[in-house]
């Protein structure tokens, strides 16, 4: 009895020892959140002092923030001056005259157009005009008033990365109604840049987030960095895993930026090939093992898998090279049990099984398999 | 001993939270204890939001954004949950003795 009792002092005296060194040993974490792209991002140093960590998060932030002005689809850098992007596409609907772009643009159009024909052109960044009449150039999202015949029009006139030559750094577009809006693209390219320059710098451990895509330098200690996936439907995350040095993570959702228009979702992603927003799918994860571009390929790969049909969507990742990824898909009214309301927005999840092994789950729903089924692609 | 164990476990899970952390665009607005009932106005560049805390839980109440997304997230429970309002650049993470994970991708 005295001896039960004894021991659970003993227990309550080392916890607190353990709570109160944990209190007062800080962690050398710094962390910072900023607003750029229209998102928030948010970046994670370790290991360096607080002065440097602060140093360096800012200059990578200065970085992105030039980045932004230089490749803005919408907003002109000030009043006289358009984006670089901006002058870029009224060249291209002006005509074929080339015009000066600088070698940073030139590398960036060369890749997304080798990217884009790997997706067979589900990875459009040429669509600028339809993304614009759904109203996605905005700061926020109002539904529109769904103008079908532009629609046709805007798809039919074929707007493709190959219609873009590009030769000593001047660039024309063959097809007028090219628009470039690097939404898909730009926030990659700045995660790759942002590992760069701190690799450069001999940060050992950082995290970048962009807007919920993420990279990762070393891990945070002596354990690797972790991220949560969000549940497209519910305010929590569905599932963590391990990002280990290198590897990047990109999600693309209907959840983000989207209107309801007579209770129907309309998202920021639309299908090149019938101009509308997709609506079968609610988010797609990739999972980018350590490559140049990485970064990239997180925010790029997720577009075609999204757009592809349920059916297509195994061979629309393996188009892209992509191992790791998971689909959480609308369930169709066909497989909804009796008494489920018809407008519940239920989910299937689909998970390849390279990243299936990597995931552990958080949402009780998936761990009970109650409303969700979790299918294995083969 | 295993009951012990199993109640240190529960009241010190992951999924516990009990203070929530307001960042208003690159700073910490405030952190607030999760226990007590209160709501917070914070002034972002659109305008004034209403956070609600009460009983364990946080959400936005009130926001001055066209889309609302940040108010139909609902209510957050758990360490790690977070919402942003992207137009207000105000957003909410629920933490707790742990953090179940570094960053969240989305």
């Amino acid at each position: 009895m005295r001896k039960g009792f004894a021991g659970l002092l003993l227990i309550a005296i080392i916890a607190s020892v353990l709570f109160s060194l944990r209190a007062y040993n800080k962690e050398p974490l710094y962390h910072s959140q900023s607003y750029v792209f229209g998102t928030l991002v948010d970046i994670s140093i370790y290991g360096e002092s607080e002065q440097r960590a602060k140093s360096l998060s800012n200059q990578v932030l200065q970085d992105f923030q030039r980045l932004n002005n230089q490749l803005h689809a919408w907003k002109p850098v000030n009043n006289n001056q358009p984006s670089e992007l901006g002058a870029l596409n009224a060249a291209f609907a002006a005509g074929k005259q080339p015009i000066a772009i600088s070698p940073q643009l030139v590398d960036m159009l060369v890749n997304a157009t080798a990217l884009s024909v790997k997706s067979h052109g589900m990875f459009n960044p040429a669509i600028g005009h339809l993304i614009g009449t759904w109203g996605f150039q905005r700061d926020e999202f109002s539904a529109v008033v769904i103008n079908d015949e532009k629609i046709k029009a805007l798809v039919k006139s074929k707007p493709r990365m190959t219609d873009i030559v590009i030769t000593n750094n001047t660039a024309y577009s063959n097809n007028p109604n090219v628009k470039l809006d690097l939404g898909g693209y730009a926030k990659g390219y700045a995660l790759d840049m942002a590992a760069h320059y701190l690799r450069q710098q001999k940060v050992k451990n950082a995290l970048i987030n962009i807007g919920g895509n993420i990279i990762a330098i070393g891990q945070h200690g002596n354990k690797p960095w972790r991220v949560g996936i969000q549940h497209p439907r519910k305010p929590a995350a569905i599932a963590t895993l391990d990002l280990v040095d290198g590897w990047a993570i990109g999600t693309s959702g209907d959840y983000q930026r989207y209107f309801i228009l007579n209770g129907k979702r309309y998202c920021h992603i639309i299908d090149p090939r019938n101009g509308y927003p997709v609506q079968h799918t609610q988010a797609v994860t990739v999972l980018i093992p350590p490559q140049p571009g990485a970064g990239v390929l997180s925010d790029v790969a997720s577009k075609p898998i999204f757009i592809a049909p349920v059916a297509d969507k195994a061979k629309a990742a393996a188009n892209m090279g992509i191992q790791y990824f998971m689909v959480i898909a609308q369930q169709p009214i066909s497989q909804r049990s009796n008494g489920q309301q018809p407008n519940a927005e239920q989910s299937n999840i689909l998970v390849s099984p390279a990243l299936a092994k990597k995931l552990d789950w958080l949402d009780s729903d998936v761990k009970n398999n109650s409303h969700v089924k979790v299918l294995t692609l083969r | 001993m295993v009951a012990i164990t199993y109640l240190f476990q529960t009241l010190w899970s992951h999924q516990h939270a009990s203070k929530v952390q307001i960042r208003l665009g690159d700073k910490i607005h405030a952190t607030y204890d999760l226990n007590l009932q209160r709501d917070v106005h914070v002034h972002g560049p659109l305008g004034d939001a209403v956070i609600h805390i009460s009983q364990g839980k946080v959400r936005f109440a009130k926001s001055p954004c066209h889309n609302q997304y940040c108010v139909h997230q609902g209510w957050l429970t758990h360490a790690g949950q977070v919402a942003i309002c992207l137009p207000n650049q105000i957003s909410l993470e629920l933490i707790g003795e742990q953090k179940p994970y570094d960053s969240l991708n989305y």
